[in-house]
């Protein structure tokens, strides 16, 4: 929702569809293709894929972006466990305004199958 | 003294962040509100060991987790459920259900015990991916120091938001004020019901993401990367945990 606030501030249309991996550079941000590589790579399990990640950020923007790249993939890793873990509902308003975007890119099929089976 | 410091870090790393890290890396190892130092340094020790967990692996690979039963490869230290709410809390963390906290929070873990539980496995996991990310060696887990637990229970609980009772936002306190200025957003309200743990956990929070005054200041970047790249981030790791909020 925030990605989708700051393109409508800046009067950029970005690919939401990079949150899913499916668009990169295409997406219209800029360095999308080695941040999203990145992502994936430091909440993975493949030290030699992180470590490749990491050199193609801090080539392309820096050591101080490649830190704070780490910064945000580290929070929203532990973020999303915050939320999962203590049930807190979406807010109202909040679901409202994305409900055309969580259509879009299957966001409401997170965690399906989630209930035990009945014995 | 923390065990995590960034003076030889491979890359800058922010004051804010050099700074708030190690002390919440120490918390760790000091008395909580409901655990021991003992208990909270063995949480940590748990959630490093979950990588290469078979029961964990078969449960994250099968259409339901809560179809395959088992035990966990785990450490020892600590009771199962406590092992099993740590092990599928890192693992699976997108399909844990209000039926199994249910579950779990009847049979050997109270609810105030399991927010600070999360509040410790989440600080090994934003402090172990942060090192991870900028190519640092994870600290070592902080000394288990002496002391009995600092019980406190906020006054103005409220408990139908969440799995877990929240500090509820229609009072005016002290604690509503520290944790929800300008907005009482589900997430700020998550870890409330253990106030030294949300305001850890916000420690960390303000200073690896941004303030929450800062969210939505498009006009102004706060970071080496831009408010889009921050947020694609964001949602990238976020979809890959499949979480929904």
């Amino acid at each position: 929702m925030l990605l989708r606030a700051s393109g409508e501030h800046s009067g950029d249309d970005y690919d939401l569809s990079a949150l899913l991996g499916q668009a990169g550079d295409e997406s219209g941000i800029p360095n999308a293709g080695v941040l999203l590589e990145f992502a994936e790579a430091a909440v993975g399990a493949n030290p030699a894929r992180l470590d490749a990640a990491r050199a193609a950020v801090i080539e392309a923007m820096g050591g101080e972006a490649l830190a704070d790249a780490a910064g945000v993939a580290a929070l929203f890793n532990a973020i999303d466990r915050v939320a999962d873990s203590t049930g807190i509902p979406l807010e109202a308003d909040k679901a409202e305004m994305t409900e055309a975007m969580r259509a879009q890119l299957g966001i409401d099929d997170f965690g399906a199958v989630s209930e035990p089976a009945e014995a | 003294m923390s065990s995590l410091c960034f003076d030889s870090a491979p890359v800058p790393v922010r004051d804010d962040v050099a700074a708030a890290l190690p002390n919440v890396w120490a918390r760790i190892g000091e008395p909580g509100t409901w655990l021991t130092a003992a208990q909270r340094t063995a949480i940590a020790a748990e959630a490093r060991n979950v990588a290469g967990c078979a029961l964990c692996e078969q449960r994250k690979a099968a259409v339901s987790p809560y179809a395959v039963s088992g035990e966990h490869d785990h450490l020892g230290a600590l009771p199962d459920v406590w092992v099993d709410i740590i092990h599928r809390v890192i693992s699976d963390p997108g399909r844990l259900s209000e039926r199994w906290f249910r579950e779990v929070t009847s049979s050997g873990i109270s609810p105030r015990e399991y927010v600070e539980l999360i509040g410790v496995v989440v600080s090994v996991v934003g402090v172990d991916t942060f090192c991870r990310g900028i190519g640092q060696d994870a600290p070592a887990i902080p000394q288990a120091q002496d002391g009995a637990p600092s019980p406190e229970t906020p006054e103005q609980l409220n408990i139908e938001l969440a799995w877990v009772p929240t500090l509820d936002p229609d009072h005016d306190g002290p604690l509503q004020r520290e944790f929800y200025p300008g907005s009482a957003a589900h997430i700020r309200r998550a870890l409330t019901l253990v106030p030294a743990t949300a305001r850890s956990f916000w420690e960390m929070a303000n200073t690896l993401y941004l303030r929450g005054d800062q969210m939505r200041d498009f006009g102004t970047e706060f970071r080496a990367i831009s408010h889009a790249q921050i947020e694609m981030i964001a949602g990238r790791v976020s979809a890959l945990n499949q979480c929904l909020y």
